[in-house]
């Protein structure tokens, strides 16, 4: 599938809003934080979720007709994540303006605050739902896409979080080491969600796709001078093995183990600068795994254009033709 | 009702004149255009129907198909119930899932939905277009009976399409899926394309000169 820009900036930017909402939530009601905390976390939240609502809006081609958004809230994932999506963003706003602006922060606060981590928790779902529920994406037809989502929704935006958090507070310690947890539980997620990818390769089923009685099946002609790579953006070709390799270690390495190091770094030697470069390195790790997520998705109808694995064409295909093309433009060598 | 295209794959020769008169008749037709880019530079353009060339078994025995592939007006189309603004839909009179333009956000999460990979986005318009099972043709009463069915199946030169009512047990295309095994492709996904296909007849296995004439002579 070719990964979408505007969707990667949208879910990430979801998610860090939704982390960060739940990291100022948890260490408000451990201790309350002090005002310049506060507003720096909610900020930060404000404007993660501003930039994928500007995302998403990128998303649409035909904006004459986005006025007709909810209409299919019974059945639409995607209605279902405009609205809940906009219901986060209204209820991050108003705890923005009440952050920064009202001095009065009792049980109403407290209240708010929660109901708008529920409603982060709620639009978080709904996203990762709209992805889980299609079975034509054999890749991420599982439950395992909505805990992924979610691990790393919840894991940007509190790395982001510790950027600001107090170091001296005892919640702090407890906070970071909440996070060296949820990074190693997002990697045993990761692990799971790749497994379902892979697998996902081999369940293309050219039996039942083409309905051809005598196996092994081998593409001939997709039906028209290129296949259709352009206007059909879930059938791109597959990313090849090194680059899947490339992002899948940069994931591991940028979005768990490198944070996991620096914030034990911040814990002991005390210096804000590597809470920084960790939270850096989770949102660089989450845009690869974001990337990965799109671009090394299987869908069914991929079916239709490409061999059966293990059983190449030897004529017709462009990928072939491309081979071929390769080979006459090399020196000959010399046969054996 | 249910309005859908049988394709017999025993007389389908990979022609492409329905995938051609497909985008003849469409890109000037209610639903079109089915637009081109750089047409006189590097075609690649919007079909509806492309016939995909798959060849089987393993060499001497192999076989090459033929596979015309548009919409399948499924049943249960996964595209309709995602459509956030209903501009995917599933007329309740004939069955055909059709394409409002005017309310289609150009999402492509029906293009994610669907299992076949029939419908494409228009890139010059934002929205998703796919085959329409020349709808327009089907109800324009100024054309006369023979012309009032879709253009793939009228231009087939081999009458490898049959256009009919899969809802009606007595109908051409109900009796074809019926006698002879009519298949949908990958009915896991649930879908339940009204489009089928009949399964072609199993190639003779090959025998030599000497196996025949033993076979004859313990027979006679």
């Amino acid at each position: 599938m070719r990964p979408a820009p505007q969707l990667i900036v949208l879910t990430i930017g979801q998610g860090l809003a939704g982390g960060l909402a739940v990291a100022f939530a948890a260490l408000w009601s451990i201790h309350p934080t002090s005002a310049t905390v506060a507003d720096t976390l909610v900020l930060m939240a404000l404007a993660a979720a501003g930039i994928g609502g500007i995302a998403s809006v990128f998303h649409m081609h035909h904006m004459q007709a986005a006025r007709y958004i909810l209409r299919r809230l019974k059945t639409s994932w995607l209605s279902r994540e405009a609205l809940t999506t906009a219901w986060f963003g209204g209820a991050l706003a108003v705890l923005a303006v009440w952050t920064l602006f009202i001095p009065e922060k009792g049980t109403g606060y407290l209240v708010w605050l929660w109901l708008t981590v529920a409603l982060g928790l709620l639009a978080m779902w709904v996203t990762a739902m709209l992805y889980a529920t299609i079975p034509a994406v054999l890749s991420w037809h599982t439950p395992v896409t909505v805990l992924s989502l979610l691990s790393v929704g919840l894991l940007s935006g509190g790395a982001a979080a510790g950027i600001a958090a107090p170091f001296d507070a005892p919640p702090y310690q407890v906070f970071v080491v909440a996070l060296m947890v949820l990074a190693v539980w997002t990697l045993l997620v990761k692990g799971l969600h790749w497994r379902h990818f892979h697998e996902a390769h081999g369940r293309l089923r050219a039996e039942t796709g083409t309905g051809l009685p005598f196996a092994p099946y081998r593409l001939q002609d997709t039906g028209t001078t290129k296949p259709p790579y352009r206007t059909q953006t879930q059938v791109a070709p597959i990313i090849p093995d090194h680059m899947r390799h490339t992002a899948t270690a940069t994931v591991v390495v940028l979005m768990v183990l490198a944070p996991v190091l620096f914030l034990i770094l911040t814990l002991t030697a005390h210096v804000r600068a590597w809470s920084i470069i960790a939270a850096i390195a989770v949102l660089v790790g989450a845009v690869a795994e974001r990337w990965l997520f799109f671009a090394d998705a299987t869908h069914s109808s991929r079916v239709f254009f490409v061999d059966e694995s293990r059983h190449p064409a030897r004529v017709g295909t462009v990928q072939t033709a491309a081979r071929r093309a390769v080979k006459r433009t090399q020196p000959p060598t010399v046969s054996q | 009702m249910q309005l859908t295209i049988i394709t017999d794959l025993n007389k389908c020769v990979g022609c492409k004149s329905c995938q051609v008169s497909c985008k003849e008749h469409n890109t000037s037709g209610a639903f079109g255009p089915v637009p081109d880019n750089a047409p006189y530079q590097d075609p690649d353009g919007m079909w509806w129907n492309r016939i995909v060339t798959m060849e089987s078994g393993e060499f001497p025995n192999t076989s090459v198909m033929y596979l015309p592939k548009a919409c399948m007006h499924c049943y249960d189309a996964p595209c309709v119930p995602v459509c956030p603004t209903g501009a995917s839909y599933k007329r309740d009179d004939n069955g055909v899932v059709l394409i409002d333009y005017d309310t289609c956000i150009g999402c492509q999460l029906c293009m994610w939905a669907c299992p076949y990979g029939v419908r494409e986005f228009d890139e010059e318009e934002g929205v998703v277009k796919k085959c329409t099972l020349c709808i327009d043709r089907l109800e324009d009463e100024s054309l006369p009976d023979h012309d009032r069915q879709p253009a793939c199946v009228q231009s087939c030169p081999t009458h490898a399409r049959t256009f009919g009512d899969l809802d009606d047990p007595t109908s051409e295309v109900s009796r074809l899926v019926q006698e002879r095994q009519g298949f949908g492709l990958l009915p896991e996904l649930g879908a339940r394309p009204s489009v089928h296909y009949l399964p072609r007849r199993p190639a003779p296995s090959p025998v030599d000169r000497e196996t025949l004439d033993e076979a004859l002579k313990e027979r006679y």
